[in-house]
């Protein structure tokens, strides 16, 4: 969408590249947008945190250690250690990974397989329309966490399978969203014209519908983000995710959590916190992202 | 919060003073009639038949219901006293056992049990018809043949005097049944309850509870004291031991994690009794035999190594419960292999370094210089299966195999390990009687229905078929203690750790000595309750 973009009038030769560019549109997120910021700020801190977990990490996540078992927050264990005497700042951060990784995983493939079956559905139209749509609304009758429960007990807990039950319930959700726009770019004079001249159903598709829904595309990507890592959560959570003593956030939550609040309370608190700041942070950035994208409300601010 | 402690504090006080006056009435106090015991079960019984199930989930709720032959006493475990069994003789070369059987003994439709009754019953458990499951059947190979000469006496013939059989006679799953009710239909106590028990079936409501009616008519004089228990079925851990803290339920048989009952014993102080009768259960690693690269002693010998069970034990202690280092046969059991015996057996020396260097040369030597994957199958219980394989996995990293930590719903995870789909399988094994090694060590031989590694060793099996036959008790734990190490030292399983049972049950109970297992003493005709 940098087409879109307007250049500044000030600008010389010298500064028109491609880094000034990316550096000025930032920087007007940034003023316009703060809270978009912030939310994209605590992204960014959770994907360095996952990233350079190894760096990060004051601790090895596995090692346990039984005359640190129950530690409340020190010097030497900011965020304290769990009932086997892990540091749970390593765990948290950690956990950052399984968390990222399982939800752009899953928000992709489902925003992704859930575009192009709304594209193809607004496209085609008829008959096809109608199956599809009624299939969607099927699916889409079922909450995400229902649903995901479900697909994960029937096909047995591992990462992949959970990827796959957290990115099924998010396609009706996204194949609604572009279906919309692409039902509206499908009008397009251009459309009719790569029509007349031959082009193949799929070459329409994908270079003439493809670039009109990106921007729907990118904000349900997300925005399902945040929900996906909570999904995440609530599957470790309920003991069909990920398997101790892989470090995870709802794991963390609904190991010793539950069981050992009440001696030590550092077990619930942090990682309930950072799973909601994360859900947060990517909530706000796709709502800001939203904004900055949707061409109607560009203008206005 | 400060007046709140403080109120508490007094009220503490008040209850000490109390309960200090009243307690040298109590010494000499009668037992009280009436009052309902509610007790805290973890779960639904999968049938109602103990004959035929594997789980305390059906003896603590069904034992009230029925009298065994003979039984462990109440008031003096390990001895063996009569139940339905006045009195018996034993035959000069202990192979033949005449019992004599109580008269008047009714079951709760009036009916009198007899001896057809109890050779009934003994038949369904040592030569199960077609359709009927019985899982401790090989702990009873001993008995040859049952017979009722007339309707209050009834022999056993053995095929050779076995050390272990009046504790496996005692053993609280073989309930007397009625033959009349066995000749409809085999399976018929798997839906109906009908025993000669001091309490009988008044209701039970699936996933909620189980609750136990006084039998007016039992046999035994003036038993019993209760007018009733009801069995709360709390699947939760927490809420199981939550009940208690909040005065809804009275017990907990089975037990509970330490850090559970610190935070009772803290709220409730001298209102409940903690006792922590013995170590029933073991906790280890069944390994799969025929799945590479288990074969190979070598490998298996490592991820014994690797593990330091006396830091385990302190780890786990207080999570979990599972405390002591032990070989195959129960601590302080017949023939268990003393700590010193033990320190030279693979995987329990104390220095965790020289353990793991060992076991990365050994590893090495087997050709797995860098480790290997693999997978550790898992029951999905938190206690004390995850906190276990949580132990193992993060500890077997240190030698470089990454174990996979597979969950598994209950049925999932006992299905897994009757058709051995398993490469390595978090296992417990215990005893419920005596822990005599008849019951215990049949586990390890060849022929045994619950070798779930399936590892055949003739070594092994030969020293099983001589101490079982041992009269000398010296030479007969010798023998047992030989088994172990040969088991140890080719590490045929993973040992794990003994749990120590902590039970938890109110001060209001009376007349009540729990034992070393949770099956045992289950039946509750003597015991009462105090005002409340």
């Amino acid at each position: 969408m940098a087409i879109a973009t307007p250049r500044p009038y000030t600008v010389t030769a010298v500064h028109d590249s491609a880094l000034y560019r990316i550096w000025v549109a930032t920087w007007k997120f940034v003023r316009t947008k703060p809270l978009g910021a912030a939310g994209a700020v605590i992204i960014i801190a959770m994907a360095f945190a996952a990233v350079f977990a190894e760096f990060l990490a004051p601790y090895d996540a596995y090692e346990l250690n039984q005359r640190l078992q129950f530690r409340g927050p020190t010097l030497a264990h900011w965020l304290g250690t769990d009932e086997f005497g892990r540091d749970v700042l390593t765990r948290l951060i950690y956990g950052a990974r399984i968390a990222l990784f399982i939800g752009l995983a899953s928000s992709f493939l489902g925003a992704t397989a859930g575009a192009m079956l709304g594209i193809v559905s607004a496209y085609l139209g008829g008959k096809t329309d109608l199956w599809l749509q009624r299939v969607m609304d099927i699916v889409l009758a079922f909450p995400l966490l229902i649903l995901a429960l479900a697909i994960v007990t029937v096909l047995g807990r591992s990462i992949p399978n959970l990827i796959l039950a957290i990115a099924i319930p998010v396609i009706p959700r996204t194949a609604r969203i572009v279906r919309s726009s692409a039902l509206s770019a499908k009008e397009n004079v251009y459309v009719e014209a790569a029509r007349a001249v031959g082009s193949s159903h799929i070459r329409v598709m994908f270079h003439h519908i493809v670039p009109n829904i990106m921007a729907p595309y990118l904000i349900v990507l997300t925005a399902q983000l945040g929900g996906a890592i909570l999904t995440e959560a609530s599957l470790s959570f309920l003991g069909l995710g990920t398997a101790e003593p892989t470090p995870s956030w709802g794991l963390m939550l609904s190991g010793g959590a539950p069981m050992y609040a009440e001696k030590a309370p550092w077990l619930a608190i942090f990682p309930g916190l950072v799973i909601s700041l994360a859900v947060f942070g990517f909530n706000l950035f796709g709502d800001s992202l939203r904004d900055a994208l949707d061409p109607k409300l560009r203008h206005r601010s | 919060m400060r007046g709140l402690k403080i109120g508490a504090f007094l009220l503490a006080v008040v209850m000490l003073v109390g309960l200090g006056a009243v307690l040298p009435a109590l010494a000499e106090e009668k037992p009280r009639r009436g009052g309902m015991l509610r007790v805290a079960l973890a779960g639904d019984p999968p049938s109602l038949d103990m004959h035929q199930e594997q789980t305390f989930m059906v003896t603590i709720p069904m034992s009230p219901a029925y009298n065994t032959l003979v039984m462990f006493d109440p008031h003096g475990y390990p001895k063996v006293i009569g139940d339905v069994a006045k009195s018996w003789t034993v035959s000069e070369d202990r192979m033949t056992y005449t019992f004599t059987l109580h008269e008047g003994v009714k079951f709760h439709d009036g009916s009198d049990l007899t001896s057809a009754d109890v050779k009934a019953s003994w038949d369904k458990i040592v030569s199960p018809p077609e359709g009927v499951v019985s899982p401790r059947k090989s702990e009873y190979e001993f008995i040859k043949s049952i017979e009722a000469p007339d309707p209050y006496t009834v022999v056993f013939r053995l095929h050779y005097p076995a050390a272990s059989f009046l504790g496996g006679l005692a053993h609280p799953a073989n309930f007397i049944y009625a033959k009349k009710y066995l000749d409809q239909d085999p399976n018929y106590y798997k839906k109906n309850v009908m025993g000669s028990g001091p309490f009988k079936l008044k209701e039970y409501v699936r996933g909620a509870s189980i609750e136990l009616e006084r039998n007016p008519k039992y046999w035994k004089q003036g038993l019993p004291y209760m007018d009733g228990v009801k069995y709360f079925i709390i699947k939760d851990d927490g809420a199981r031991a939550k009940s208690i803290r909040a005065d809804r339920t009275d017990v907990e048989f089975r037990g509970l994690a330490p850090s559970e009952v610190e935070g009772i014993q803290g709220q409730m102080g001298e209102k409940v009794k903690v006792t922590h009768p013995g170590q029933p259960v073991h906790w280890g690693v069944t390994v799969n035999i025929d799945k590479k690269p288990f074969d190979d002693e070598r490998v298996r010998r490592a991820l014994s190594l690797a593990l330091n069970r006396y830091e385990m034990a302190e780890t786990l202690a207080p999570l979990t419960g599972l405390d002591t280092v032990g070989g195959p046969q129960p601590p302080g059991s017949l023939g268990a292999l003393t700590p010193e015996e033990l320190q030279q057996l693979p995987g329990f020396g104390k220095d965790s370094e020289a353990g793991l260097k060992e076991a990365k040369r050994l590893l090495a030597e087997a050709g797995y210089p860098n480790g290997f994957k693999t997978v550790l199958t898992n029951r999905a219980v938190k206690l004390p299966y995850i906190d276990l394989g949580v132990y193992l996995v993060s500890t077997w990293k240190k030698i470089g195999v990454e174990a996979e930590h597979k969950l598994e719903e209950s049925a999932t995870w006992s299905q897994s390990r009757l058709n051995r789909d398993f490469e390595l399988l978090v296992d417990p094994y215990g005893f419920a009687a005596a822990a005599d090694p008849d019951e215990v060590m049949s586990k390890f031989l060849s022929n045994s229905p619950e070798n779930w590694g399936r590892f055949k060793d003739p070594i092994v099996d030969e020293l099983f078929e001589k101490q079982k036959v041992e009269r000398d008790e010296q030479q007969r734990a010798q023998l047992v203690k030989d088994m172990q190490k040969r088991i140890l030292e080719k590490t045929w399983v993973i040992p794990g750790l003994w749990w120590t049972r902590l039970e938890v049950r109110s001060a209001r109970i009376r007349n009540y000595e729990p034992m070393p297992s949770h099956w045992l003493n289950r039946r509750l005709e003597d015991v009462w309750l105090t005002e409340k």
